[in-house]
């Protein structure tokens, strides 16, 4: 089987992340490698920059990872996390400027069809409700 | 404005979308990755607008807003478009396989 | 005091002082923010407590590179990258001269906040405190620079993080990640001072 982009959720909330997650493979299927993480290393609402990183690790492929995220500190942590991967896997990790739930899911669509990583953010990022 | 480039040749179809709420998020999904399966440029338009929009993107499939009981132009153009125009026009007649 | 004795009373005061503002750093962030600011520095602060020998006995450069760290991992909101990312670029920095360590934070907190100084964040104590240092200010005058820095906040309007939502309503309260930071310079003037 081809490689796909892999789509990464990163949300405050672990039951957004997991349903969030749930839609994307309903909706589009299981050949797009996903992974997700919500919760502060605590398991409170926040986001983890090792959970973060681990959930990018679990589903890592050379075709790049997509992150999608909702507020505030999962940016930052999703960035920090990014980061600390070391520039080579950096450099194939982008978070996609999108709505956490619809991003996922147009990015995944767009993932599946063995797009790159670039067409899988812009359809990402194009998304209007 | 809808006509293709002189030089491009088109297999056509159509299909009628039976789902009530037309082609919402899910069917969209399912119709973008099915012609994204294929070589050929693939097209859209549904009956009533001007606009063929490319069926491999999700995000132009959901933007047509075709709703219930409206015919769904497809046209494909490539090496395997007649297949793409089968298998659309298919997915489409089956209701998108529920 | 040698510099890991040092190293580890500044621990051990931060964490204290954070763990007893945690309340207030709280109300302040429900004020203008989510409401977890308190809690997530605490947390963070906690972890650091934790590994306070480990840290301590660590040269300073390397010590704050692991101390920033921690915080990164553990702290559970943005606040984790922004403390965590101005001590490791303090700790990458080298040196021990206190105006090129405040410089690589601030420039470091900027980065990754993308913000800079009077948007209503903790760069608004940092670059003061900064200042007052390079004016040769003693450690006591520079904590209550900071905290005067960061009552400066109140009448600004926030327009970065989460309080950069509410907008005009952002004015009127102290930012939280200003308190937090002069906290923080507080605690670390008095063990300089003591020493």
């Amino acid at each position: 089987m081809t490689q796909t982009v892999a789509i990464v959720i990163v949300s405050h909330s672990p039951d957004v992340a997991k349903g969030a997650a749930a839609m994307v493979r309903q909706m589009v299927g299981e050949e797009v490698p996903i992974a997700f993480c919500g919760g502060n290393p605590e398991g409170g609402l926040g986001t983890d920059v090792g959970a973060i990183m681990e959930a990018i690790s679990s589903v890592w492929t050379e075709k790049g990872v997509a992150v999608l995220i909702d507020l505030g500190g999962a940016e930052t942590n999703s960035e920090m996390a990014i980061e600390l991967l070391g520039p080579e896997k950096a450099a194939r990790v982008v978070i996609c400027n999108a709505p956490i739930v619809e991003g996922a899911v147009m990015a995944a669509t767009e993932a599946a069809g063995g797009s790159d990583l670039e067409a899988v953010r812009a359809t990402a990022e194009e998304f209007q409700a | 404005m809808t006509e293709p480039a002189s030089h491009v040749d088109w297999v056509e179809g159509e299909a009628l979308l039976t789902d009530e709420t037309g082609l919402h998020a899910r069917p969209a999904v399912k119709l973008t990755k099915l012609a994204k399966s294929f070589a050929a440029a693939v097209e859209i338009r549904a009956e009533g607008q001007d606009r063929w929009v490319n069926a491999k993107s999700p995000n132009a499939v959901m933007k047509l807003r075709a709703g219930h009981r409206t015919m769904l132009r497809i046209r494909a153009s490539g090496e395997d478009a007649k297949e793409a125009v089968a298998a659309l026009a298919g997915l489409v007649t089956r209701n998108f396989d529920g | 005091m040698n510099e890991s004795d040092l190293i580890g009373r500044m621990i051990d005061l931060a964490a204290e002082r954070i763990a007893a503002h945690a309340d207030e750093l709280t109300a302040l962030d429900q004020a203008i923010g989510d409401g977890d600011h308190g809690d997530n520095m605490r947390r963070g602060f906690a972890a650091m407590a934790e590994e306070r020998d480990t840290i301590a006995a660590l040269p300073l450069s390397e010590a704050l590179k692991k101390a920033g760290m921690v915080l990164v991992m553990k702290v559970g909101g943005a606040s984790g990258p922004l403390y965590g990312s101005a001590l490791m670029a303090m700790g990458k920095a080298g040196g021990t001269d206190p105006c090129a360590l405040i410089d690589a934070a601030i420039d470091a907190v900027k980065a990754r906040g993308k913000s800079d100084t009077g948007a209503k964040t903790m760069l608004d104590v940092l670059a003061p405190v900064r200042d007052a240092v390079a004016a040769g200010a003693t450690p006591a005058a520079v904590a209550d620079a900071a905290d005067a820095a960061a009552e400066a906040t109140i009448p600004m309007r926030a327009t970065k993080g989460r309080a950069a939502y509410l907008g005009e309503r952002s004015i009127g309260h102290v930012d939280p990640g200003a308190r937090s930071s002069a906290i923080i310079v507080r605690a670390v003037c008095e063990v300089l001072e003591e020493s």
